[in-house]
């Protein structure tokens, strides 16, 4: 065959050098090129990773064994020779950014499980890449200052669960700085600064939503393919909505980084939440971030709070295998602790114009009784109130002095309304923190009560600071400023000392969760909302003349009217007969049992995209359980690679 | 040093006195024979001598044997319980409970009850503080002197106990009164920790209904026409302390459609906007998924309801429309002039603090404008309060969806966890009902499985009885009681050995004796099953299938020879009678399993093998299915479900076709290519849809 000259770009050699121009023949494969390519380079090094890149035709010639015929590759060819793994910026949902070596060869579905498999990150099918929100560049240098954790060095390995050192994967047990960066990795975040919160992008309707999702890459084409080049900025997300076998033992980052996300997605609004259910999203933030600086161990599995006689035991245990402490030590604590002081009482409910009057309160077990006075405590007292079952509110002004708990006391014939007026801080940190046990049906002898006092301080802590120094002062390290616990809208409309009281409110029914519970909880709780796990994409139904919103599911479809916002129509999965993509008028048309046809096209999005989503989460329901370990991946790519995969 | 373990005994010895009777309540499965009732404390009655009267005459015997057993019983246990005190053993964490539960129990079953019920415990209506204040703080100074080692032992074991005792002194007891259905009554006692689950249990035993999953306890509110059904996992003692003195509540002993049927018709809920004659044809894979969907993942979902409910405003007559929705943190409604997005939502109540009750007749009590009326309040408020939340619904289709939404919302999984419990038990009563038959049930032949076979199998089943001591439950029985056990006939005599030489068992006939005296002391849930070991054995679960008869002819001699001495061999029930129809080997392990609450197979799928294409629910309430075919050789298993079961319904949906052809990627055949791949991906795509269900 006639020999005819090759020119090949070699990246190694700069991207200004001229080309390298080989002699081959149609029928020499590409294995041979390269070797050809080399020995001309005459540079002695690894060339394990490179491979020709066809520019004209947008893909990789990785078949080596492959003629140059059968690629249809002439004398006029652009041929790029180059690494197929390359640097990548890589947002993670936590905010940080890595830099990391990606493949760009691989489809996108490929190249994430690497990344995952190097960040740790169980199932990855559950995620992918997204090109980034372009950010307003209004101040140039801020941006500059942002910290990049370097990951580029460690070697990328092919097992499917790297071994374990430490808790960590092996490669980040190396350095100090790899395990910092692991550490950054699998431990939340502190709150973000409220100002952080408002500078972010944030969708402020559907159509937005629904720009966002068509920033998604083609899991089925490779990274050049897509047009991304080395050192470009991608964020790894968790795409589809639907979390499989989470176990915080083997989760730390995968577990960290979904809360990441979704307590974003709550602070930015991306999802859609009730005032009540914000204040409780900010309370388990706050117990998060404070239960994760105290406790330096990642995300572990210990079991929430024992009640009150097994802990008791439980220490007697511990105290009996070690020294031998006393008898009455150990008597001690288990005898109830009380409380003892002078409070002022008002019962709002009772007509009369007294106000508050002083008395000698005893708060023992579960019940308050108070007396005249401390001299006639022994007998018998004016009244007494079981606070299991009562509702405790606080109605706090530290500015003011005003330490008031306002309990609702159940009774047959009703709630009896019942202000306690404390005199300081102090005790009213107690008392606050006794009546909250109490109406769990708590003692004071609960191993909670102390921890209980130290929340609200800090909380009281908190009203302080934020009245003196307008919230935006670094404050001291207690303190928290409400708003990076809630969107923006609530920073507006609420101080931060009046979102005080109440995330506090929220606070009390989540204080005594593990820091796993707690970010379980939160997981939990957002995966309640009713908007969870919706996708919105602008589409143009079949035969109407107007955008409407598909929002994709886990478990169905649903249109959206676009003005309005009203659900329209609900179709699920699991009665769908099939689908079909014409890719040349971009449309999926989708057929259901009971003959119901639908049809669209995308409007905001590829319909490659929608169609990936949709046979995304038809990949994601087969997964069993029995071989979680293995991903199917041709099933994945048969699903929702559409005409590349064929 | 003397008096403080003069203060100790002194100490336990009061904790004693007020624990006394819970040694037999705390062997937790033990039933209470309707025989053995104790008198504590009594709620809901009018007055205790007409409560008295109204007890049935097993009642009042067990009262008056009470009464008597207390004096005398009380003081004699609590001497030698204080002398056991004395010897420093390590307490287990439930240790006062087994030795008395155990040494008291016969004279219970001969004559009457023992159960020493204290005199203190009438005063049970405030046990926490009066219990818990007596107990005098040790004087700190006299503790201080440096003890040896082994001293201080001994004392943290009795303060380890007495904290132990201190926490049962605090249980508090009732008798209820449960009405049935019939208009009559059950009498039972019920203690503070037993779930409404123990006591419906309790009251299947003693009423020999079919244990359906609708069998619900519910509370009625005479004052406020309410009812409620209690959920099974809720504690019953603690709603019931919430009634008035002159209460006239009552608990009913009822089957409660609507109780589980979230569980049986999820489409009804969670797919509520659908047009109606669509969800009665929904299949039960779907419904199936549905509650998968739902009840199975990281988080419960609550069903997105929204609707104009009537509110009567606190304090006022009127009734007021207003747009309500459900979420799982509370109650929504849409305030006038405002959209319906969640930030503009205002919370009209959330559910820490409230359960729903379904309202009666509020058409006339309140002039509501349907009687379809829920209400939400605190569990203690018992009378008419601005602090009730009554709303009202336009159609009982509605109140039913927002009463389940909330109870979904309230108790999350624990609703689904019931529900399988409950499940779970109907199966159960059922094979035992259709056990009538027995001969239906004969086991195809079993196949026979090497593991059967093999020698170490002795070794295999001796350690499982070993686990559980019940070896001990006989040795506390005398031959005794000795109920007609359903006649094992005695044939097999010839081949039996002399009986074991197993000390624990005194009468000659082992067998025998072992299977009457596990009359009495059934397994407190699975009792019926125990006994008749006939049928039992040939619902042997397939697994450790038996190898063929001939096989038995030879197994024998190697299992009957003088049971070696562990104790766990003691407790083996009976073999021999079947000896001539099954092989011994798997014996023991059925029988263990069982022992531990396993019912018979059928209709469990825990026990199923793994590939076997049974869907999990259809076992459910029906009638045992036949028994599971023997487990096919893996490799074949997960093909099986696709070809033979794989329904067409299961099918997902077909993978997208291409419409157009066009480029094609390797140059295949185009549209072509697409097809032909397409028959082996369904299969693929199949398999994996049907490994899931299963799983």
């Amino acid at each position: 065959m006639a020999a005819w000259d090759l020119s090949v770009t070699v990246e190694d050699l700069g991207l200004d050098a001229p080309p390298v121009t080989v002699s081959v023949a149609s029928d020499l494969h590409v294995g041979g090129v390269i070797l050809k390519l080399v020995e001309k380079t005459q540079i002695k090094r690894d060339w394990s990773d490179h491979a020709l890149w066809w520019e004209q035709k947008q893909c990789w010639l990785l078949r080596t064994a492959w003629t140059l015929e059968k690629y249809g590759i002439h004398a006029d060819a652009r041929l790029l020779f180059m690494p197929q793994h390359k640097s990548l910026k890589l947002g993670l949902p936590n905010g940080k950014t890595l830099r990391l070596r990606a493949c760009f060869s691989n489809p996108v579905f490929q190249t994430v499980m690497g990344l995952c498999r190097l960040l740790n990150i169980r199932h990855p099918e559950e995620l992918s890449l997204l090109r980034p929100v372009e950010e307003k560049k209004k101040k140039k240098d801020k941006d500059l200052a942002e910290e990049i954790y370097d990951l580029t060095e460690v070697p990328l390995s092919s097992v499917s669960r790297p071994s374990l050192y430490n808790g960590m994967p092996i490669h980040f047990a190396g350095s100090s700085e790899m395990e910092a960066i692991y550490k950054m990795l699998s431990v939340t975040q502190a709150p973000p600064a409220p100002e952080a919160i408002a500078k972010q992008y944030r969708p402020a309707s559907v159509v937005d939503k629904a720009h966002i999702h068509g920033r998604w890459l083609d899991s089925s084409r490779c990274l050049m393919q897509q047009g991304i080049q080395e050192n470009d900025r991608l964020w790894l997300r968790f795409k589809y909505y639907i979390y499989y076998d989470i176990e915080p033992k083997y989760d730390a980052v995968r577990l960290s980084q979904l809360y990441e996300q979704a307590r974003w997605a709550i602070l930015l609004e991306d999802i859609d939440c009730t005032e009540e259910e914000m204040m409780l999203f900010g309370a388990l933030q706050y117990h998060i971030s404070k239960v994760s600086q105290s406790e330096p161990q990642i995300l572990s599995s210990n079991s929430a709070a024992m009640d009150d006689l097994d802990s008791a035991l439980m220490s007697l245990e511990v105290k009996m295998e070690g020294d031998s402490s006393s008898a009455s030590e150990m008597l001690a604590t288990m005898t109830a602790p009380e409380l003892n002081d002078y409070l002022k009482i008002f019962r709002p409910k009772r007509l009369t114009l007294k106000g508050y009057k002083q008395y000698w309160f005893k708060f023992q077990d579960t019940t308050i009784c108070y007396f005249k006075s401390k001299e006639e405590s022994i007998g018998e007292p004016i009244q007494q109130i079981n606070l299991k079952g009562c509702e405790v509110a606080p109605d706090v002004n530290v500015a003011a002095q005003k330490f008031l708990i306002r309990l609702l006391i159940p009774a047959p014939e009703g709630m009896n309304e019942v202000y306690l007026r404390c005199e300081n801080e102090q005790q009213y940190a107690q008392w606050m923190a006794a009546c909250r046990l109490g109406s769990k049906g708590k003692t004071l002898a609960d191993s909670s009560f102390q921890s209980e006092i130290q929340s609200i301080r800090s909380f009281l802590a908190m009203q302080k600071t934020s009245t003196g120094s307008h919230g935006n002062a670094n404050a001291s390290d207690e303190s928290i400023n409400t708003h990076s616990l809630v969107s923006p809208r609530y920073h507006k409309k609420y101080k931060p000392k009046q979102l005080t009281p109440r995330i506090l409110d929220a606070y009390q029914n989540v204080a005594q969760l593990s820091l796993t519970d707690a970010v379980m909880r939160f997981l939990q709780i957002w995966q309640a909302l009713p908007d969870f796990g919706l996708s919105y994409f602008v589409v143009r139904f079949k035969g109407s003349r107007k955008d409407e919103v598909l929002g994709i599911a886990p478990n169905r479809l649903i249109r959206i009217d676009l003005g309005v916002g009203d659900v329209v129509k609900t179709w699920r999965y699991n009665n769908m007969k099939q689908w079909n993509v014409n890719w040349d008028i971009r449309q999926m048309a989708i057929e259901f049992e009971g003959n119901v046809n639908i049809a669209f096209s995308c409007v905001t999005a590829d319909c490659k995209i929608v169609h990936e989503f949709i046979g995304g989460y038809i990949f994601m329901s087969t997964r069993s359980r029995e071989k979680s370990d293995t991903l199917n991946e041709e099933l994945f790519h048969k699903l929702t690679g559409g005409h590349e995969a064929l | 040093m003397d008096d403080i373990d003069a203060m100790f005994t002194d100490l336990l010895g009061e904790m004693d006195l007020l624990t006394q009777s819970l040694g037999q309540e705390t062997v937790p499965p033990e039933p209470f024979p309707s025989a053995k009732e104790e008198v504590n404390y009594s709620i809901g009655f009018t007055d205790l001598n007409e409560s008295l009267n109204e007890l049935e005459d097993n009642d009042l015997d067990a009262l008056m044997a009470d009464l008597m057993a207390d004096l005398n019983a009380t003081e004699e246990k609590l001497a030698a319980q204080i002398e056991d005190l004395k010897v420093p053993s390590p307490p287990p964490s439930d240790l006062p409970a087994p030795p008395k539960g155990l040494s008291a129990y016969p004279a219970s079953s001969v004559a009457s009850p023992t159960s020493p019920s204290s005199s203190t415990s009438s005063n049970v209506s405030t046990p926490a503080s009066s219990s818990a204040s007596p107990l005098p703080p040790p004087p700190p100074q006299s503790a201080k002197p440096t003890m040896e080692e082994i001293e201080a032992q001994m004392k943290a074991d009795k303060i380890k106990m007495a904290l132990e005792k201190l926490k049962e002194a605090k249980v508090k007891k009732l008798v209820v009164k449960v009405l049935l259905n019939d208009g009559s009554s059950k009498t039972l006692m019920v203690d503070e920790r037993q779930s409404v689950r123990e006591v419906l249990d309790n009251l299947f035993e003693k009423t020999h209904c079919d244990c359906n999953v609708d069998w619900s306890l519910c509370e009625t509110n005479h004052e406020l026409q309410l009812e409620r059904t209690f959920e099974d996992h809720e504690n019953l003692v603690e709603p019931l302390l919430a009634w008035t003195r002159d209460s006239e509540n009552k608990i009913l002993f009822q089957e409660r459609k609507e109780k589980n049927e979230v569980f049986k018709n999820p489409q009804n809920f969670y797919l509520w906007k659908k047009d109606k004659r669509a969800l009665k044809e929904i299949k039960d894979k779907d419904k199936e998924l549905l509650v998968q969907e739902n009840f199975c993942g990281t988080s419960i979902i609550v069903p997105d309801l929204e609707a104009v409910l009537h509110l009567k405003e606190d304090g006022k007559k009127s009734w007021k429309q207003r747009l309500f929705q459900l979420r799982a943190s509370g109650i929504y409604y849409v305030p006038k002039g405002k959209t319906k997005s969640s930030r503009d939502l205002v919370c009209f109540v959330q559910f820490d603090n409230v359960n729903v009750y379904y309202a009666k007749d509020y058409k006339n009590k309140y002039k509501a404008p349907t009687d379809f009326c829920f209400i939400l309040k605190h569990p203690q408020i018992q009378k008419e309060s601005q602090y009730i939340k009554y709303m009202c619904c336009d159609d009982a289709w509605t109140m039913n969806l927002w009463v389940t939404g909330i109870r979904i919302a309230k108790y999350g999984v624990s609703l689904y966890d019931n529900f399988k419990t409950s499940e779970k038990k109907a199966a159960v009563s059922s094979v035992w009902t259709n056990r009538s038959t027995p001969a239906s049930s004969n086991p195809s032949t079993p196949s026979p499985t090497i593991k059967a076979k093999s020698p170490n199998q002795a070794n295999g089943h001796a350690q499982k009885p070993q686990e559980r001591p019940v070896s001990k439950d006989f040795g506390s029985f005398p031959p005794a009681p000795a109920p007609p056990p359903p006649p094992p006939p005695p044939p097999m005599a010839d081949i039996l050995p002399p009986p074991p030489p197993d000390p624990v068992f005194p009468p000659p006939p082992p067998p025998l004796a072992a299977k009457s005296s596990k009359r009495p002391t059934p397994p407190q849930r699975h009792m019926p099953i125990n006994f008749p070991p006939p049928p039992a054995m040939e619902n042997l679960p397939p697994p450790p299938l038996p190898p063929p008869m001939d096989d038995s002819l030879e197994a024998p001699p190697d299992f009957l020879p003088p049971p070696p001495p562990a104790s766990g061999f003691g407790s083996l029930p009976p073999p021999p009678p079947s000896i001539n129809s099954l092989p011994p080997p798997p014996l023991p392990a059925g029988y263990g399993g069982m022992n531990q609450s396993l019912p018979p197979p059928p209709p469990d799928p825990g026990f199923l093998p793994p590939p076997p294409p049974q869907p999990v629910f259809t076992g459910g309430g029906g009638p045992p299915p036949p028994p599971p075919p023997p487990p096919p050789p893996p490799s074949a298993a997960p093909r099986a479900p696709v070809q033979s079961s794989g329904s067409v319904k299961k099918r997902p949906p077909a993978p997208p076709k291409r419409t157009t052809p066009s480029m094609h990627g390797g140059g295949g055949g185009g549209g072509g290519g697409g097809g032909g791949g397409g028959g082996d991906f369904m299969s693929e795509l199949m398999l994996a849809m049907n490994k899931k269900r299963n799983t």
